[in-house]
């Protein structure tokens, strides 16, 4: 046991005291922060570049004109004349000043075209606010016209948003509020977590073992105790390295979180602007996500999750080890690697088909396949699961996760020997015997 | 009761046999070397001796015991394929290793410290071990084998690398740690130094013991009874007690003459005293390397080939 601390505590050290580690953990939020920031930021540049366009607009109607309102983007100037060849003259006289025309026609009322002309390019934008300006306008100037007094208010009152809530009966017959999109948001986030996880730490334990291997520091090692252990030893060790990692990760997370949270506060605290408003409506929104988050029961969820992440990470990472035990140098490790990623990917698309039908046949038994299970079951757990099948898979999920490690062990002990010739799959085969 | 007891080790893998049925005694205190051609099974057996590998069949006992694997922390170990961690702080590594093999950290910090002292490596213990020179780290790849001071050493390959001056240290230091009284098992190609400080030996070739014994007695068993004759005349044959060998005067001076058998040495001494000058005579002993070439060479064919 004394021997086994050791070989984790160095083990541990030797990951989190390199230069790589402290830039990877501290790299990765800030690299995550710039993927989202950077669009918003180039959007940003984008709207505060460009000057405010000018743009004539010519009534045939003379009614609605005035439904466009001038702002940073547009300056809507009013123009006289009722023909394209006048919109035309006035353009090319502008000399560039003017950066298109608006012919609202006579006939709009019925047909609903609204024509724009310009030499230089028309954004997407403008169509867009344009359509919407005038749509709601003439929507309204049709309604009054149709003489029926409160119109307006009868049509808000007949609007109706259909919102259904799942109800999930429990064995006992009491009802429980549970949401859809909570249990899916969770359900994928933690099988995101475990493939992440398995994914990072498995190839950080090959490259560990391979490089004890090239550095031949290996047989020292072994003549000071057994495969086995200095094998589990370098697990649990990549494993803390990884629990370390993501509550670096978390904490940080935390941070950003209320302090960008306290600095929104400020902002909006001074004058209930109509984006305030629009907040406190968010506000609601949140407040039900809110409801429907805390409704799921998270004791059984975290509880499975955590025997869930430690059967995978035992399964996948002893496969990892006692694959790179086999070769000599990383660039060596791919023909062993390919396999364990492939079920591994498929183990993700899996989970991924799940979530659409969570307590179908193929869900069902991939959340019992020990290879697929630990991320199948994480997006399953959230919508309940029959006891039977939680209490097999994790019975299949532990019982292979510790015959894989034994037979890892197995080649393991007979790997990091083996220098030159470069092993097989049939030469693996014969070391686990 | 020797120190280190191999009874009829087997050792067999997948297609060929590593070992079949090998048995050496090593007393306590000597130095003793293993020797045998590139895949004639010593490093099988060292690590079997050091319980990376399990036999087949047979017993290893250490102090009359069978050992079991609390006893590889009286062992120290340095493998022909050796390595350090590149990226740890020497004094680190070194003390990691100890207390791999059961020292507390206190004692295998203190001894350490000792052995870097010792090796002129003070300065570099808080450096990592990619900045030493290949010679600095083969020095400490010796001190991570003896730090825990274990009653017995195994060294393979021990001088492979090392340069004339290096390995002139490293044995000045092994034949310290012999008079302290630890127990050496040395494994070589290297046969000068065989002669130089083995007192036993075990000589394998594919997968046997095919000579065993004292240095001095195997050079007895092998000596082809030559002597090196100093003398300013020049000695005629004589086919009753002798004939002549050979010689590169311009290497030596002396004449080699090799007995007819049954001779004794001081028959032919007598006589030729009586006819020659005589200034000096001396017997010439096989060195190791003309034994083990001799032993590996008639052994080659009459061992089954195992594969």
């Amino acid at each position: 046991m004394n021997k086994l601390r050791l070989i984790i505590a160095r083990e541990y050290m030797s990951i989190v005291g390199r230069k790589s580690f402290i830039f990877m953990t501290l790299g990765m939020p800030l690299l995550f922060i710039l993927i989202c920031a950077v669009p918003v930021l180039l959007a940003y540049l984008n709207d505060k570049g460009s000057d405010t366009q000018q743009i004539a607009v010519i009534d045939e109607t003379g009614r609605y004109a005035a439904a466009l309102h001038s702002d940073d983007m547009y300056s809507f100037v009013a123009l006289r004349g009722d023909t394209v060849t006048d919109a035309r003259e006035f353009y090319d006289k502008s000399n560039g000043s003017i950066d298109a025309v608006v012919i609202i026609p006579r006939d709009v009322d019925s047909t609903g075209v609204v024509n724009i002309y310009s030499e230089g390019t028309i954004t997407p934008a403008l169509v867009s606010t344009l359509r919407g300006a005038l749509t709601d306008t003439i929507e309204a100037a049709h309604l009054t016209a149709m003489g029926i007094p409160d119109i307006q208010q009868m049509i808000e009152k007949a609007h109706v948003n259909v919102d259904v809530r799942t109800i999930k009966w429990s064995e006992a017959g009491d009802e429980q509020a549970s949401s859809t999109e909570a249990a899916m948001g969770l359900g994928l986030m933690l099988s995101l977590i475990t493939y992440m996880f398995v994914l990072m730490y498995g190839a950080m334990i090959m490259n560990s073992v391979i490089e004890e291997k090239t550095n031949r520091i290996v047989e020292v090692v072994v003549s000071s105790c057994r495969p086995f252990q200095l094998m589990l030893g370098k697990i649990i060790g990549v494993g803390l390295v990884g629990l370390t990692q993501m509550a670096i990760w978390i904490i940080l997370l935390a941070i950003v979180g209320t302090v960008a949270g306290g600095a929104m506060g400020l902002t909006s605290a001074p004058a209930p602007s109509p984006e305030a408003i629009a907040k406190v409506q968010d506000l609601g929104a949140m407040q039900a996500i809110m409801q429907q988050v805390m409704s799921i029961n998270y004791v059984p969820i975290v509880l499975n999750f955590i025997l869930y992440f430690i059967g995978g990470y035992l399964l996948y990472s002893s496969l990892f080890a006692g694959l790179g035990s086999a070769v000599d140098q990383p660039s060596d490790s791919s023909q062993f690697t390919t396999p364990v990623i492939l079920i591994m990917i498929i183990a993700f698309y899996a989970g991924m088909a799940c979530m659409e039908n969570p307590s179908g046949p193929m869900a069902v038994w991939c959340s019992i396949i020990p290879f697929t299970s630990p991320v199948v079951m994480m997006i399953r757990l959230p919508f309940g699961v029959p006891i039977w099948q939680l209490l097999l898979s994790l019975g299949l999920l532990f019982g292979t996760a510790l015959a894989i490690t034994w037979i890892a062990a197995r080649i393991y002990r007979r790997g990091i020997l083996h220098y030159g010739k470069k092993a097989s799959f049939a030469d693996l085969f014969k070391w686990m015997k | 009761m020797a120190y280190l007891e191999i009874n009829n080790v087997v050792k067999r893998y997948e297609g060929h046999t590593a070992l079949a049925g090998v048995s050496m005694q090593v007393e306590q205190g000597c130095v003793y070397g293993l020797l045998g051609p590139n895949g004639a099974g010593k490093s099988t057996l060292i690590r079997i001796i050091n319980r990376i590998l399990a036999a087949d069949e047979g017993t290893v006992t250490l102090g009359g015991k069978k050992m079991t694997d609390d006893d590889i922390s009286h062992i120290g170990y340095l493998p022909e394929e050796r390595g350090l961690y590149k990226k740890m702080k020497v004094g680190d590594h070194i003390v990691y290793l100890g207390r791999l093999k059961g020292m507390t950290k206190p004692d295998a910090v203190a001894s350490m410290h000792w052995w870097l002292d010792r090796f002129d490596l003070k300065q570099w213990e808080n450096k990592k071990v990619e900045n030493l020179s290949k010679g600095m780290q083969q020095k400490v790849q010796f001190i991570c084998t003896v730090i825990h001071r274990p009653p017995l050493l195994i060294f393979d390959e021990p001088f492979s690398g090392f340069d004339p001056v290096n390995a002139e240290q490293l044995k000045v230091e092994i034949l310290a740690l012999r008079d302290q009284g630890s127990t050496i098992l040395f494994s070589t190609h290297n046969m000068a130094s065989v002669e130089e400080v083995c007192q036993q030996i075990t000589l394998l070739n594919h997968a046997q013991v095919v000579l065993t014994g004292s240095v001095d007695e195997v050079k007895q068993q092998h000596k082809k009874n030559i002597i090196a004759v100093q003398t300013p005349d020049t000695i005629e044959p004589n086919d009753a007690l002798f004939t002549l060998l050979p010689t590169d005067p311009l290497r030596s001076h002396d004449t080699m003459i090799k007995l007819a058998s049954g001779v004794e040495v001081r028959d032919a001494i007598a006589w030729l005293n009586e006819h020659y000058s005589l200034t000096g005579f001396t017997e010439v002993l096989p060195s190791m390397n003309e034994i083990f070439i001799e032993t590996v060479n008639s052994t080659k064919n009459t061992t089954p080939q195992q594969q």
